[in-house]
């Protein structure tokens, strides 16, 4: 059997997958990590976690490839693919009709068109201002005094969106704050952050042919309050994996699978 | 004994200076080393704006050693001007900057003003009239906060700031253009055992190139020499000065207290007003 691993090293989480070939892929085993300021050891440890959920020895991994913003820094990984071309890979494998890949991650964002095969045909991307990522999400949680995983749900129970007046993740605190004194609810403050993300993405995405169906990827993909903003302001529904938190370490592991299956062939 | 008084409510900051309505107060009369105020207070801003202002006018009351019967006039400035229901007259924070810095400096014909959310560059005439402005208030990078920030992920005070910067040999670069990202460059440089005064001095000098192209957009920087007085809560920091003063070229000039430049500005324009207003009161009696 082929086994094959991909480590998706991002600014904030660290995640492996490992994949078993053989006729169709199937994922064997899945590991997240906080990436923390020691890059190599988080992949290391998130390669290994994958490894003992597969219940399998890491050498027995044919073809380890990494991606993510510290891709280079992976001591073990064989090959490194940018994260561009991965979320569109596992985007591409786990919903085959995905033409629009978002990808919203810790510190940054991306609109990918995908072809039919899942190869990229063009991107556009903010990483410069951490408006439109999961940093904004994750400081406007912490001034509500949620957790990152209560703001999405709770967002939706809304009935009177708040408007910021900035997408600033710095001046969005004071923002919050002043709501918060004038008695709006957590909930219409948190509906009028969602939205602000949303339209910022859609803005970067219309920088390029939006194309459906839409694959949404990325850390902040598991938040149900996003997925139902983006929805609204695209005026596209949005599919999405529950492994989208792992579409890009996938696709990793996909381009490993594949190198394995073409090194194999010519030897 | 009669007083003005000038508050400027800022996103971070409430800043409260009295001044004695019997003095004349010329532009740069009583030295760059002494404003013309008789009490100041400073307190932070909140979520309650006529809150802060109640209670940064309290604090610069006690210092002059006044009540608030001697008060007789009072002017607003800042981001919450219109807040303070108390108020006689309210000053955007551009005019009550350039007037603070013009009666500390007569000869300025810049400001650069660096406050908690937002940084403005103003251009003066000669007869001290603002001429053209630009202002930042849409991003923290190049704002006070970014400092306020750096300093929470260094671990240190906002106060060490300044010095630690001038201790710097080897800046390190930060790239960012954001103040959140930024956060991620600084722990790196951290990780890799950069000097603390290093890193410091690299985040003033990020700072300076940002509030650089503000300067820019109003002309500032690419003719003449101009007098550019630097005023601001920022402005306390000694290695912000130098990082500017080497960005631009130029001599960088600060006011004693610059965090309370605004609030003299706007108490300075309100005696006038008030002067005015009594005058004409005056007339109407004869």
């Amino acid at each position: 059997m082929q086994l094959a691993a991909g480590v998706d090293v991002g600014s904030t989480q660290t995640k492996a997958v490992i994949l078993a070939g053989d006729g169709e892929p199937r994922i064997l085993a899945r590991a997240l990590v906080d990436t923390g300021a020691y890059v190599p050891r988080a992949a290391e440890l998130a390669f290994h976690a994958a490894c003992r959920e597969a219940g399998l020895d890491p050498r027995e991994i044919g073809m380890i490839v990494g991606t993510g913003y510290g891709r280079y820094r992976i001591a073990f990984g064989h090959a490194q693919v940018t994260e561009i071309s991965c979320h569109a890979r596992g985007a591409h494998f786990v919903f085959p009709e995905t033409r629009t890949v978002i990808d919203i991650g810790g510190q940054d964002a991306k609109v990918i068109r995908v072809g039919s095969e899942g190869e990229v045909r063009d991107f556009v991307m903010n990483d410069k201002c951490a408006a439109g990522t999961g940093r904004f999400l994750a400081n406007a949680a912490e001034v509500l005094g949620l957790d990152l995983e209560e703001i999405g749900p709770l967002s939706l129970r809304a009935t009177d969106p708040v408007k910021l007046t900035t997408v600033c993740t710095v001046f969005v605190e004071s923002d919050i704050l002043s709501y918060l004194a004038q008695g709006r609810r957590p909930e219409d403050i948190l509906r009028g952050v969602h939205l602000a993300i949303a339209r910022r993405t859609v803005s970067l995405a219309r920088r390029i042919p939006i194309e459906p169906a839409i694959t949404f990827t990325g850390g902040v993909a598991r938040n149900i309050g996003m997925v139902r903003a983006l929805e609204e302001v695209l005026g596209l529904p949005i599919q999405v994996s529950p492994d989208s938190h792992f579409m890009g370490a996938l696709g990793a592991a996909l381009f490993a699978l594949e190198r394995l299956e073409r090194y194999e062939t010519s030897s | 004994m009669p007083c003005v008084v000038g508050i400027d409510v800022g996103t971070g900051f409430t800043k409260a200076v009295l001044v004695d309505v019997r003095k004349e107060h010329p532009e740069g009369e009583i030295g760059r080393a002494e404003p013309p105020v008789l009490g100041r207070g400073i307190v932070k801003t909140g979520a309650y704006l006529e809150e802060a202002a109640e209670r940064a006018l309290d604090l610069a009351l006690r210092e002059a050693g006044r009540d608030r019967r001697d008060i007789v006039y009072i002017a607003t400035t800042g981001f919450g001007r219109y807040a303070v229901s108390f108020r006689d007259l309210q000053i955007t924070e551009i005019t009550s900057g350039a007037r603070g810095a013009r009666w500390f400096f007569p000869e300025a014909t810049a400001v650069l003003d660096i406050g908690n959310q937002s940084t403005r560059a103003i251009r003066l005439d000669a007869q001290g009239k603002v001429s053209a402005f630009k202002m930042n208030e849409k991003c923290a990078a190049g704002s006070g906060s970014f400092l306020m920030r750096a300093a929470k992920y260094l671990q240190i005070e906002v106060e060490e700031l300044g010095e630690l910067s001038l201790r710097a040999t080897r800046p390190q670069p930060i790239s960012s253009v954001c103040a959140v990202l930024a956060e991620t460059e600084i722990i790196n440089h951290v990780s890799a055992g950069a000097a603390i005064e290093d890193i410091v001095r690299g985040i003033h000098n990020s700072l300076a190139d940002r509030a650089a192209l503000l300067l820019r957009r109003v002309g500032i920087g690419s003719d003449g020499t101009p007098q550019l007085v630097f005023i601001g809560g920022v402005a306390r920091q000694r290695g912000m000065i130098a990082a500017l003063e080497e960005r631009l070229g130029m001599r960088v000039r600060v006011p004693p207290q610059c965090e309370f430049t605004c609030a003299v500005g706007a108490a300075l324009l309100g005696l006038h007003r008030w002067r005015k207003l009594r005058s004409e009161e005056g007339v109407q009696r004869n």
